[in-house]
């Protein structure tokens, strides 16, 4: 059986284990630091009291009964497709645009100001004129989502167009690249890790741009849900949702991550921790 | 020898700020000419306007006066706008930065220019490879800049331009950043390409040595506003020895002269 297992078949149950405690290991700081935050919440919660602040282990329990139930994925999926469906609808243009301005000085000139106003302008306050504009259903939330995602993207491709070096498109020119060739080739590829930057940070905002939105009205969703428990004193039932809310960010930040990992393999490694690997 | 590139009566200057006083003359009254084939040097104090001379040789920056003819074709004077840089291929330009593209690999930088110009095929793709194996980087094809040295960007870069033939050649300094070892192997590798291809190279320095080793003629500038303080022929035989030249009388005598001339 020994040598069996040493033969490496892709089910050996031992080698899985070994590898199991090698990534535990490598993770350890975050264990570290995920238990002293539970330690604090059950603290707190020990501390406050149960009705202001639910333990962590009330918070397991009702998290994994509304799995089983359903009931938290619909709502879950429900807010995060409003997520998804802003933050391409808001993302894709705001990465095509600054692509389409680089050649237009006036005209940018003359957005700008516009952009820096959309930017700056409290997403909070405009989600109540979106529920007038687009109603309860999923288009208010939508149209919120993408408007906060597309001034961040937008920002931060059009840092990523104007920061590269211009010895770049020179060297291009005179290599014999036209206009075209040059906007897809140097500038475009250039740009990537910018809009990258820019898709990492807008992508918990438009999970919390959709929850707002349903705070603010919703017959469905995570803020929705929320909204209704705060409402029946559940503080448990809300730490539940802000639970799931984190657990949707975790992931689609891994995704944003894993994608950008992939297509900017030329990238030096960026930080010196990533050197040890 | 039929003349290729003829600068006459060059001047330039930057435009001027507004609120500012205008700004001083770079190059002025700079004239001179290149034959085919021909490996020509400049060599001038820093600050001299070299980058810019060639800057507007490769139209990628536009004269402010006189004349830069290219076999017939005359550049365009104080007109960004009609500018050709590498006049359609036929200038080829080595930068003092290596201008590598951080998301190509070795190889992929190499294959650049031929990729924009519809020239790849079997036969070029060949040609790289003889001059990636040339100079020394085979086995570092699939390597992106970052993960390469100072010497083997230079060489990338160096070989990017000579990859599509181009039939003159500007080199601005191309071996300045480099450390005496990794510059005398690249001098030596730059001598065998043009031996090879005899392409008419201009090639600007501020080091004397290496203005003499390489060209068949040297030309010195003046201080800002730069214009030709002397010329010198270089008749040292080739093929030189990079190494040994040092010590050649002809050298000796002509380090001595350019060295007076050199302010």
């Amino acid at each position: 059986m020994a040598t069996l297992k040493s033969a490496g078949g892709p089910s050996v149950g031992v080698f899985d284990a070994g590898r199991f405690t090698a990534k535990l290991y490598s993770h350890r700081d975050h264990i570290l630091v995920l238990i002293a935050l539970l330690a604090i919440w059950h603290g707190l919660s020990l501390l406050l009291g149960v009705y202001w602040v639910g333990t962590p282990w009330g918070v397991a329990v009702r998290l994994y009964s509304g799995l089983l139930s359903g009931e938290l994925l619909r709502h879950a999926s429900y807010t995060f497709s409003e997520a998804m469906i802003g933050f391409v609808i808001g993302g894709i243009p705001a990465a095509i645009l600054p692509f389409l301005l680089r050649r237009q000085p006036i005209l940018t000139a003359i957005l700008d100001p516009f952009m820096v106003g959309g930017y700056g302008s409290p997403k909070l306050a405009l989600a109540p004129l979106f529920i007038l504009w687009f109603g309860i259903g999923i288009e208010s939330k939508i149209a919120l989502v993408a408007f906060t995602v597309f001034f961040i993207v937008y920002f931060a491709t059009q840092t990523g167009v104007r920061t590269l070096d211009p010895k770049l498109v020179q060297m291009a020119q005179v290599a014999g690249a036209s206009e075209s060739y040059v906007a897809r080739h140097i500038i475009f590829p250039g740009a990537v890790p910018h809009i990258f930057t820019g898709f990492r940070i807008a992508m918990p905002y438009s999970i919390g741009g959709a929850v707002v939105a349903e705070l603010i009205s919703a017959n469905r969703g995570l803020g929705y849900m929320i909204q209704l428990r705060s409402m029946n004193f559940d503080t448990t039932g809300v730490f539940v949702a802000l639970t799931a809310v984190c657990i949707i960010v975790f992931i689609t930040n891994w995704i944003v991550n894993f994608v950008e990992k992939r297509l900017l393999r030329w990238r030096p490694p960026s930080d010196v921790t990533a050197q040890k690997e | 020898m039929s003349v290729l590139l003829e600068v006459r009566d060059l001047a330039k200057r930057f435009a001027t700020r507004a609120g500012r006083e205008p700004s001083p003359w770079i190059i002025q009254g700079l004239s001179f000419s290149v034959n085919e084939g021909e490996f020509l040097t400049i060599i001038g104090p820093s600050g001299g306007g070299k980058t810019t001379l060639l800057n507007m040789i490769a139209q990628i920056d536009a004269a402010s006066g006189g004349e830069i003819r290219f076999q017939s074709q005359l550049a365009p004077i104080n007109d960004m706008k009609s500018l050709k840089p590498g006049l359609n291929c036929q200038i080829g330009y080595v930068t003092q930065e290596d201008n590598l593209l951080p998301w190509r690999t070795c190889l992929e930088n190499v294959l650049f220019p031929l990729l924009v110009q519809g020239k790849l095929n079997d036969e070029t793709r060949a040609r790289a490879q003889t001059l990636i194996r040339a100079v020394g980087l085979a086995g570092w094809e699939d390597h992106y800049p970052h993960e390469l040295s100072g010497g083997m960007r230079k060489r990338t870069s160096l070989i990017r331009t000579l990859v599509y033939d181009p039939p003159v050649i500007l080199m601005d300094e191309p071996f300045g950043a480099l450390d005496a070892q990794t510059r005398l192997q690249l001098q030596d590798d730059l001598m065998r390409l043009w031996n090879l291809g005899k392409k008419t190279i201009v090639f600007v320095t501020h080091d004397i040595s290496e203005a003499i080793a390489l060209g068949d003629r040297t030309l010195v500038l003046t201080r800002q506003p730069s214009s030709v303080a002397g010329e010198h022929r270089i008749t040292i035989p080739r093929p030189r020895d990079i190494r040994g030249i040092l010590t050649h009388p002809e050298f000796i005598e002509l380090y001595q002269r350019i060295r007076a001339q050199v302010q």
